[in-house]
């Protein structure tokens, strides 16, 4: 398997095995296709290469603190980590990247990438998403609408599996659901009071990629909420619990660990891509594989790196930059910003179990045109409402002795957490770019990181903050806090848009089938696409656009277009 | 505002909220041991954490073994400040007992014992909140409050803490959103 041929011919090449590449491997392969699987780092197999998966909080070393040696060598990852996932996160000396501005760039270079990790919430976007841009008069149209992707959603939401609530609204339309995971007491409350006190609002359950009941032999979810650590169960959707052994099933995919993809190649006769250089991140020997089609799926960050890097004669500065867009217009949500509160209601009830998702407020504001907010676009709140445990009691219970102990170890009131998942506008100066002189150690150049929240970002959390704090009020809470964490961009892991679609190859990389509108065998299917961030949680956008344009380029190929 | 103005600021407020006179032993930093030596304080520590976490019906921190916990998290996994300041906190407290009680502290009875803990707790402790939080981000967390949390953190994912003195559930199988509060329910360990 680690020794993918290289005289071999491909048909296809896709470069990242994430949540998005892993989609591009089975659809391709499922289509017939001779698929070629690159990964930058190691072999990660399903059930049998998730270790921490069944251990207790007592049988690490340090509990669920991480290690001094991780803090020290990744001060990024280790504030994302912990003692059960930390070997799903990279190395932050290793594999180094430069902040202009802080920018906290979370990554798993793993078979399976970061979809080990991922927070598991499928929202679709609407048309008030994919319009927005056009008519804010901001950055650029995306070039597809809602009915051109409302087919792939279902089709990916039926193969993932998907638990959820169907709500009706326009600005966040229903997709195919699994019986949906359940409110706890405390989230019926505040809904009740969310849907009399505010016509047109409503907090319903998470939508998630966590099975309520067995799904193409995997699963149910166990509600042990350790998803982060790998599923024994398959109770979640990873490649490596699901596209990847289905790519595997067809006989077609090989896949290549250690598989640094250092640039695209380019074939200035044919004008088309003939495929990757590749520098094996073991022995650091560099050699090539050939394809008639590539698909780019490393993470928006670093495809638009790779995509930079790859120079020629026709493309002085990166693949496909003819926009001189490539690497701008990075986003990343903000969930910095919410409120909190404490209940003293339910008392004599309880749940059992731990759901592995919270609640979401979907967006309520600027439905409409002109609602006469300081800012434009919106945002969802994602919340949870639980008892009280020794993790929060600890710090509010004083003194010592057996009354403090009785107070830890008792459930405590009723509290609800909640923030808001905000929209980022696409700004050019927001952008990525490789650095002229500090190289990795295999050579390759760092990658520059230059982001910042800006006005619009800021006015926004502002009534996030207003508008969680009077919703918890009106419900009757009480020691409502609302803040603003002021995280740093990519702390919501959400960051995506830097090789953006769009409908003009003057102002765009990627055109509305997601094909480098200049080399039209290469194909980009991951967070680098987005046109704009909208405010839902963004993979599923990533899986569907990529079964859709891996349909189109197998169409191109058959036709002999590629 | 600069860290000196900062603590002007909370010696003004000081007459509102702080609950023992001993402002200035609090500000003025202690001399501790090395850290190296901390496994030979191993009696004192688990005495320690007892008071915070006794065994009652249920296990208590030296069931727990508690004490191995916050000589490991100490010693390897604490950054210099908080490790200095842990150190001076116990010799600090050795010496309290000394001078007071004339003997060691293990050697203290129940009462002796209790009146030193609340000593040190009325030292690292203001009774409005915002100045526990000021007090902790400029001079980092105080003996007490790093004794208290060790020991909470380290008996609650403990295997005796969260097995028998919580509710612990390894695979519910089922999230059951709503159910009535059994009698002596006790607070589930894991989130």
């Amino acid at each position: 398997m680690a020794n993918a041929d290289t005289n071999s011919v491909y048909d296809a090449i896709v470069v990242g095995s994430g949540i998005s590449g892993g989609w591009a491997a089975m659809e391709l392969c499922k289509k017939g296709l001779k698929v070629l699987l690159l990964e930058r780092g190691r072999d990660v197999r399903h059930i049998m290469d998730y270790p921490t998966a069944n251990l207790n909080p007592w049988d690490f070393e340090y509990r669920l603190d991480n290690t001094p040696k991780f803090k020290a060598e990744s001060p990024i990852q280790s504030t994302g980590a912990d003692a059960g996932n930390a070997h799903f996160y990279v190395n932050d000396t290793e594999h180094s990247y430069l902040q202009d501005k802080p920018f906290f760039w979370y990554r798993g270079y793993q078979v399976g990438g970061r979809s080990l990790t991922w927070g598991r919430q499928c929202y679709r976007f609407s048309d008030l998403d994919f319009e927005a841009n056009l008519k804010d008069g901001v950055a650029v149209d995306w070039p597809i609408r809602y009915k051109d992707i409302d087919p792939w959603y279902s089709y990916v939401e039926r193969f993932i599996g998907v638990s959820g609530q169907k709500e009706n609204l326009r600005q966040l339309p229903d997709g195919e659901y699994l019986p949906p995971m359940e409110l706890s007491c405390i989230e019926h409350h505040l809904n009740d009071s969310i849907r009399k006190n505010n016509p047109g609002r409503l907090l319903t359950i998470a939508r998630v990629a966590n099975l309520t009941k067995g799904w193409d032999s995997r699963g149910p979810c166990m509600n042990r909420n350790l998803c982060s650590r790998g599923c024994p169960f398959g109770g979640y959707f990873s490649s490596n619990s699901s596209t990847i052994p289905a790519a595997m099933a067809t006989g077609n995919l090989t896949l290549r660990p250690y598989s640094i993809v250092a640039e695209v190649l380019y074939d200035e006769a044919s004008q088309k891509a003939k495929g990757v250089r590749v520098i094996d991140a073991e022995t650091k020997e560099s050699f090539e594989y050939h394809a008639k089609v590539i698909f780019l799926n490393a993470s928006t960050i670093a495809t638009a790196g790779i995509l930079l890097n790859s120079k020629s004669h026709r493309f002085p500065n990166g693949m496909g930059n003819d926009s001189g867009e490539l690497g701008h217009n990075l986003m990343d949500h903000h969930s910095s910003a919410g409120a909190s509160g404490k209940h003293h209601g339910y008392k004599d009830m309880y749940y059992k179990g731990r759901r592995p998702c919270g609640f979401l407020i979907p967006r309520y504001r600027n439905l409409q045109p002109n609602e006469g907010l300081d800012y434009t676009r919106g945002f969802n709140i994602q919340g949870h409402g639980e008892r009280s445990e020794w993790e929060d009691t600890m710090h509010d219970a004083l003194g010592f002795g057996a009354d403090f102990k009785n107070q830890i170890t008792k459930p405590g009131p009723w509290t609800v957490w909640m923030a808001g998942w905000g929209e980022c506008l696409p700004y050019h100066e927001n952008k990525i770019r490789l650095n002229e002189t500090a190289k990795d150690k295999w050579g390759l150049p760092l990658i520059n990181v230059d982001f910042s929240f800006k006005d619009n970002e800021t006015k926004m959390m502002d009534d996030i903050r207003k508008t969680s704090g009077e919703m918890l009020e009106a419900a009757g809470f009480t020691d409502i806090e609302t803040f603003n964490y002021n995280k740093p961009g990519g702390s919501t892991v959400h960051e995506m848009g830097t090789a953006r679609m769009g409908r003009d190859p003057k102002t765009s990389v990627l055109n509305g089938n997601n094909q480098l509108h200049a080399v039209k065998n290469v194909f980009v299917t991951d967070g680098s696409c987005m046109t704009s961030s909208a405010s839902q949680n963004p993979s599923l956008t990533y899986m569907a656009l990529t079964a859709r344009a891996c349909d189109f380029a197998v169409n191109e190929l058959k036709k002999g277009n590629i | 505002m600069n860290r000196k103005t900062a603590l002007k600021s909370i010696v003004a407020f000081v007459t509102l909220g702080v609950s023992s006179g001993a402002l200035y032993e609090f500000l003025k930093p202690g001399e501790g041991l090395p850290v190296t030596s901390l496994p030979k304080k191993k009696e004192l520590i688990a005495e320690l954490a007892e008071m915070i976490i006794p065994r009652t019906d249920t296990p208590g921190a030296k069931d727990a073994r508690v004490e191995d916990y916050i000589i490991k998290m100490i010693t390897e996994n604490t950054d210099a400040k908080a490790q200095k300041s842990f150190m001076a906190g116990l010799s600090s407290l050795e010496h309290y007992t000394y001078e007071n009680y004339h003997q060691q502290f293990v050697q203290c009875n129940a009462n002796q014992k209790n009146e030193i803990i609340k000593h040190f707790e009325s030292k690292g402790t203001y009774s409005i909140g915002l100045l526990n939080k000021v007090s902790k981000k400029l001079l980092g967390p105080s003996f007490f409050n790093q004794l208290k949390d060790l020991t909470t953190v380290g008996y609650c994912t403990s295997f005796a803490g969260a097995t028998k003195g919580m509710a612990y559930d390894f695979i519910p199988v089922n999230f059951e959103a709503c159910i009535p509060l059994k009698k002596n329910q006790l607070a589930w360990a894991t989130k």
